[in-house]
């Protein structure tokens, strides 16, 4: 489903480069964890992937279902199946939830050559993901993100992936900020997506968040490369040893 | 938001100019020659058939008007105008004022259809005019809910509803007709806000005015439903000099429209309106316009001059004028709705959003003049340039020595896209009593990368995505506009800003 | 541009006029440099701006200059002690400059051989037509200091700048060159005794990487007139702070007129405003943001008692390269009468687009809630408003950077409220 290869980034403004070679494949169904310390270039490999122009890809290549994307704009890649939730959402005032959510899962389906869906199909399909993630409607109503509480925005997040059916989420440190139950209505919220064509890569810093989300496998990143890839027991370690003892195996 | 989507899909439909009211009616026309003389202002009056104080309050103004200077303090730039270049009289062959719908030529039946102002009452109230489907219209002028009075070029060809408004004792009727018919209401009134010596267009309307719309909602009287004017522009090298009077006796309310288009042409037109707002004690209006005059191609060629005086007095205590613009047309804007709180505890408000894309420059705000007590004003303005234009906001705000605990906030944002435009904000505060309370703030930004990034990774186009934004930044104050109205000013913001994405 | 039909001339423009055709040609000038002063009197020949340009909406010059004093100098006048300890004291006494300096990195001459020499002529270029304060100035300039800092120079004592008058004209004008990574603290002393007119101007370059903290603090008799301009250049990561403070003039209008033209440069303004009695007070800034990554903030703090008429105008411009600008200026006004005004035109005029630049202005009362407060723990409303209201002021003072400054201007402050409350 992805492939990323040899993949080198660097910040587009000062040329700072964060990505030194990252290879990496995730398969269809796939859940694979992103772990490694502050500044290793989660957050970066996230963005590049999305295709957020602060940042210039150097070298390398990054594949969804065997074509290239580095050419596509974020909304492109997003209607192509690509779903970042993001480490902090963005406020955005005056806009109304249900209306964005609307308008994004028209502009995909319409990217798609397909139908736009009818509003009593739209606010049936809202609806229910809404409960599933224990979600207030009235929240919907209002401008998007505004005023939302850090769990309220990451599950808004995951309504989004729920609503938006991509094919590929990466979550962005999607437990930061949250605690234990909102953890676990988030993680059920991810668990309810995994299907055999769906892949799901979960960048984060601690292990917590794989209790919940078990992972089948599990990549290092470190100075912006992978520097140790295994099963999801290489999380139990990390957890136990810490990061430094990969790091100094790597270097 | 279906109306950016629709806005969108109709944007992709239209050629590389997106203007799409610039079509042209062809239809004969009486016109005085062309050039500006006492001659021409008797005509005008002649074929208005106005009383003799009428002639003589134009001649009066157009005599003040030979002693008075352009003004050039606004941030706007065009070529000096010919003022003797111009017809000052321009109406459809055989109408000189409102007629029945039978008399009206069909031509002029069919451009009002094509603006979406159906005018046989009997078809909107039959609903003949409603789309099919069950989404909810957002056409104002069919949903029934709405009396129009059409004014097309320098005359007003219709005015629907009338008699269902006469029931509640409302008077709503073109200003010629009120002059012939209602004149005691029109001497006590008309320039008791703007005087005839006010500025120098307001003074030249003074002398010219060709037509417009008359309001008199008499005491306790809730008008029944919204008033509206429909302003088109059709005939070549027109100016056109409309006047707008409404009245608000002692606890009467009055929600009042206003609309403008014009046809494509390569060569300027000048448009220079008067409105006056009087409401008395425990009165209340709000008036709401959505410009739309054609604003130049995109080389900057053509367009209308857009130079209109329009205020408001609250004159009576507990009075209330409301002023919400949506700003998206005309080469130039200069435009500054005002209100003057003579009476104590009168509320001023403005609310305004002004766009300007390609070569457009607009200079535009308001002035709060508080002289009652426990005055209170409110002023939002949300500015967005774009392409090469250029947005001032130009507002003032004066607490004068009597006004005891008058009260304003101001906030005005501007949004820029792109870094070939301009954004302007030019506030005037000025506080000549101790208990007063003045806030100002005042805001410049361009549309944040990272909302753009984040709307556009859940696959909405960037132009798309713009149009959203700041259909949000607009928010406070398209939710003062009526609702279909609402609709109608989203599409056309979205369709202002299109092609500003480089 | 806002063209003036003259009708009459006015007593102030008369005098004016009589004294350049009578004093004129005896001022120190080479060729150039009296060309330049016609040209200035030429200026003023066309008539004192009105409000009916814009730049003067708010001081009607023609009618507030009713008089001017006579062109010639009171007896008596002295210098000040300084305000700050260690000061090098640079005075200008009566319209004449005469002291010398001998510190590390300074070199101070007197401005009259600039002057004579016309090295200074291309200086007395006025700003535009609405630059009145420039040709007052210009064209009656006698004398002042031109004082060079060198690179690199840290001067441990702050330099003070005096111009004491006792009457009469008095028309001065202080150049300052601050080379490439100076540092340096400049206090500006407007004062005097007596009926006068006063124009000052004081012009700065903040070489690269300079750090200049420059304050004003003019406390002119009631009877004078004070025409005031301050313009800078700031260079490449060069920060300039300047604080005024005004307390006295019937008439003072101090303009700001600063150049950010180096990339990473900083200019703060802080100003107090203290009116009282019948006095009108006008602080006008124009800011350019000419370079990119520029920072700016301004804050403003006037108390209007008396029958006081107080102003500021504020412009910020962004030119289109300057993107990444920050600006953000405030200007808050405690309006503590009904016989006084303030007036305040916070502009912005913006053409870079990736800016964030943002302004504030409020007119108020005493906020209810802290009077109460106070008041509750049992200070009596008059003290409990005399606190707040100089906390207000107070505040300002307080973030600059200079303990000695701080003590000083507040002590200033307290006796402007001794005599004024």
């Amino acid at each position: 489903m992805l492939e990323i290869k040899n993949l080198h980034a660097r910040i587009a403004e000062d040329g700072t480069e964060i990505l030194r070679g990252v290879n990496l494949t995730v398969k269809p169904g796939e859940v694979v964890a992103i772990m490694g310390p502050n500044g290793s270039g989660k957050s970066t490999l996230s963005y590049v992937l999305s295709g957020r122009d602060d940042y210039e890809v150097t070298e390398g290549d990054i594949l969804l279902n065997g074509e290239s994307i580095l050419e596509m704009d974020p909304a492109e890649r997003a209607s192509a199946g690509v779903f970042l939730a993001f480490q902090y959402p963005m406020e955005i005032p005056g806009v109304a939830t249900m209306e964005f959510l609307k308008v994004a899962m028209n502009s995909q389906r319409k990217a798609r050559g397909e139908e736009e869906l009818k509003v009593p199909e739209f606010i049936k399909r809202v609806r229910t993901a809404a409960e599933e993630l224990s979600m207030d409607m009235n929240m919907l109503k209002r401008p998007l993100n505004v005023g939302f509480s850090g769990g309220e925005k990451k599950r808004a997040e995951i309504l989004q992936m729920k609503l938006l059916e991509p094919n590929l989420c990466v979550l962005d440190e999607t437990d930061s900020g949250l605690d234990i139950d909102a953890l676990r209505i988030v993680a059920e919220g991810v668990n309810a997506l995994r299907s055999p064509d769906r892949a799901i890569v979960v960048i984060t810093h601690y292990q917590r968040l794989l209790d919940y989300i078990v992972p089948d496998t599990v990549h290092v990143l470190y100075k912006g490369r992978v520097v140790k890839s295994g099963g999801k027991e290489l999380a139990q370690e990390l957890e136990k040893t810490g990061y430094a003892e990969i790091i100094g195996e790597a270097a | 938001m279906a109306a950016v989507q629709e806005t969108i899909d109709t944007v992709r439909t239209l050629d590389v100019d997106q203007y799409k009211y610039g079509f042209e009616t062809l239809i004969e026309s009486d016109k005085a020659p062309k050039g500006l003389n006492e001659d021409i202002i008797r005509f005008i009056s002649a074929k208005k058939d106005e009383p003799e104080w009428m002639l003589e309050w134009r001649l009066g103004a157009y005599r003040r008007w030979l002693t008075m200077e352009e003004p050039t303090w606004a941030r706007v730039e065009y070529p000096k105008i010919d003022f003797q270049d111009l017809h000052y009289f321009a109406a459809p062959k055989g109408i000189t004022g409102p007629t029945s719908l039978d008399e009206v030529d069909p031509e002029l039946l069919k451009t009002y259809e094509k603006l979406g102002i159906p005018l046989r009452e009997q078809e909107i109230l039959a609903g003949v005019q409603k789309p099919a489907s069950d989404e909810p219209s957002d056409n104002v002028y069919a949903s029934g809910r709405v009396a129009v009075d059409a004014v097309f070029d320098s005359v007003s060809v219709v005015t629907t509803f009338r008699e269902e408004l006469a029931k509640a004792g409302v008077i709503f009727c073109s200003i010629s007709e009120a002059i012939r018919e209602y004149p005691e209401l029109v001497q006590k009134y008309l320039g008791s806000v703007v005087p005839v010596s006010d500025n120098y267009y307001a003074t030249l309307n003074s002398a010219v005015f060709t037509d417009g719309s008359f309001v008199f909602v008499p005491k306790g009287v809730r008008c029944p439903m919204e008033l509206s004017t429909y302003f088109r522009i059709n005939e070549k090298n027109t100016g056109q000099f409309e006047r707008t009077l409404i009245i608000a006796e002692e606890g009467a309310y009055v929600s009042y429209l206003e609309g403008c288009t014009a046809p494509q042409r390569d060569e300027n037109q000048l448009h220079a309106a008067v409105v006056e707002l009087i409401a008395l004690d425990d009165a209340e209006i709000k008036y709401s316009t959505v410009q739309n005059w054609y604003p130049g191609d995109a080389e900057g060629k053509g367009g209308i001059y857009n130079f209109v005086t329009k205020r408001g007095d609250c004159r009576g205590k507990n009075s209330k004028i409301s002023w919400t613009q949506v700003e998206t047309g005309s080469a130039i804007t200069w435009k500054y709705p005002s209100c003057i709180l003579r009476g104590d505890n009168s509320v001023g408000e403005f609310y305004s959003i002004a766009v300007s894309n390609g070569y457009q420059q607009i200079d535009s705000g308001t002035k709060m003049i508080h002289l009652g007590k426990n005055t209170s004003s409110r002023i939002i303005s949300k500015g967005i340039s774009a392409g090469n234009s250029n947005n001032t906001y130009r507002g003032q705000v004066s607490i004068h020595r009597k006004a005891e605990g008058a009260r304003n906030f101001t906030n005005c944002d501007s949004l820029l896209i792109g870094d070939q435009c301009g954004a302007h904000t030019v506030p005037y505060i000025e506080a000549k009593n101790a208990s007063a309370k003045v806030e100002h703030e005042a805001t410049t930004s361009k549309i944040s990368e990272d909302q753009k990034f984040y709307v556009m990774q859940r696959g909405i186009p960037e132009e798309e995505a713009i149009a959203l934004i700041v259909n949000g930044f607009v928010k406070d104050v398209i939710q003062e506009l009526p609702m279909e109205f609402a609709v109608e000013a989203q599409k056309l913001i979205s369709i202002s800003l299109e092609g500003s994405v480089g | 541009m806002n063209i003036q039909t003259q009708i009459k001339r006015t007593a102030a423009e008369e005098l004016l006029l009589d004294a350049f055709a009578a004093h004129g040609e005896a001022l120190p000038g080479d060729s150039s440099v009296k060309a330049q002063r016609k040209a200035a009197a030429e200026l003023i020949g066309r008539g004192l701006p009105t409000r009916r340009v814009e730049s003067w909406h708010y001081t009607d010059l023609r009618r507030l200059l009713s008089n001017v004093a006579a062109f010639t100098q009171g007896q008596g006048a002295a210098a000040e002690a300084a305000l700050l300890d260690g000061s090098t004291v640079l005075s200008v006494v009566g319209g004449k400059a005469s002291a010398s300096a001998n510190v590390d990195g300074l070199t101070v001459a007197s401005l009259v051989n600039g002057l004579a020499d016309g090295k200074l002529a291309e200086r007395l270029t006025l700003a535009g037509t609405d630059d009145t304060v420039g040709a007052i100035n210009s064209a009656f300039v006698a004398d002042g200091y031109a004082v060079d800092i060198a690179a690199g120079a840290e001067i441990a004592h702050p330099v003070e700048l005096q111009n004491v008058h006792a009457g009469g004209q008095v028309h001065t004008r202080f150049v300052v060159n601050a080379g490439e990574g100076a540092k340096a603290v400049i206090v500006e002393r407007q004062t005097g005794t007596g009926s006068a007119l006063v124009s000052s101007v004081s012009e700065l370059d903040v070489g690269e990487g300079a750090e200049i903290l420059w304050i004003i603090v003019q406390d002119q008799p009631v009877e004078a007139d004070h025409l005031a301009q301050f313009k800078a250049r700031i260079t490449a990561n060069a920060k300039l702070t300047l604080f005024v403070m005004n307390s006295g003039a019937k008439l003072a209008r101090q303009e700001v007129r600063v150049r950010m033209e180096g990339e990473h440069s900083q200019f703060h303004l802080r100003g107090v405003n203290l009116l009282a009695g019948d006095a009108h007070s006008d602080i006008t800034m124009v800011l350019d943001h000419l370079a990119p990554d520029t920072y700016s903030t301004e804050t403003i703090r006037n108390i209007v008692t008396g029958r006081a008429d107080g102003v500021f105008q504020g412009m910020i411009r962004v030119a289109q390269k300057a993107q990444k600008t920050d600006a953000k200026m405030a200007c808050n006004t405690l309006l503590l009468t009904d016989e006084g005004s303030f007036s305040t035109k916070p502009e912005l005029e913006i053409f870079a687009d990736d800016v964030v630049c943002g302004h504030g202005a409020t007119v108020t009362e005493i906020e209810k809630a802290h009077l109460f407060y106070l008041m509750a723990r049992g200070i009596e409303e008059k003290s409990a408003r005399g606190l707040l209201v100089k906390a207000f002021l107070a505040e300002v003072i307080e973030e600059l950077e200079n303990e000695q400054a701080i003590e000083v201007l507040e002590d200033k402050l307290n006796r402007w409220f001794e005599a004024h409350a």
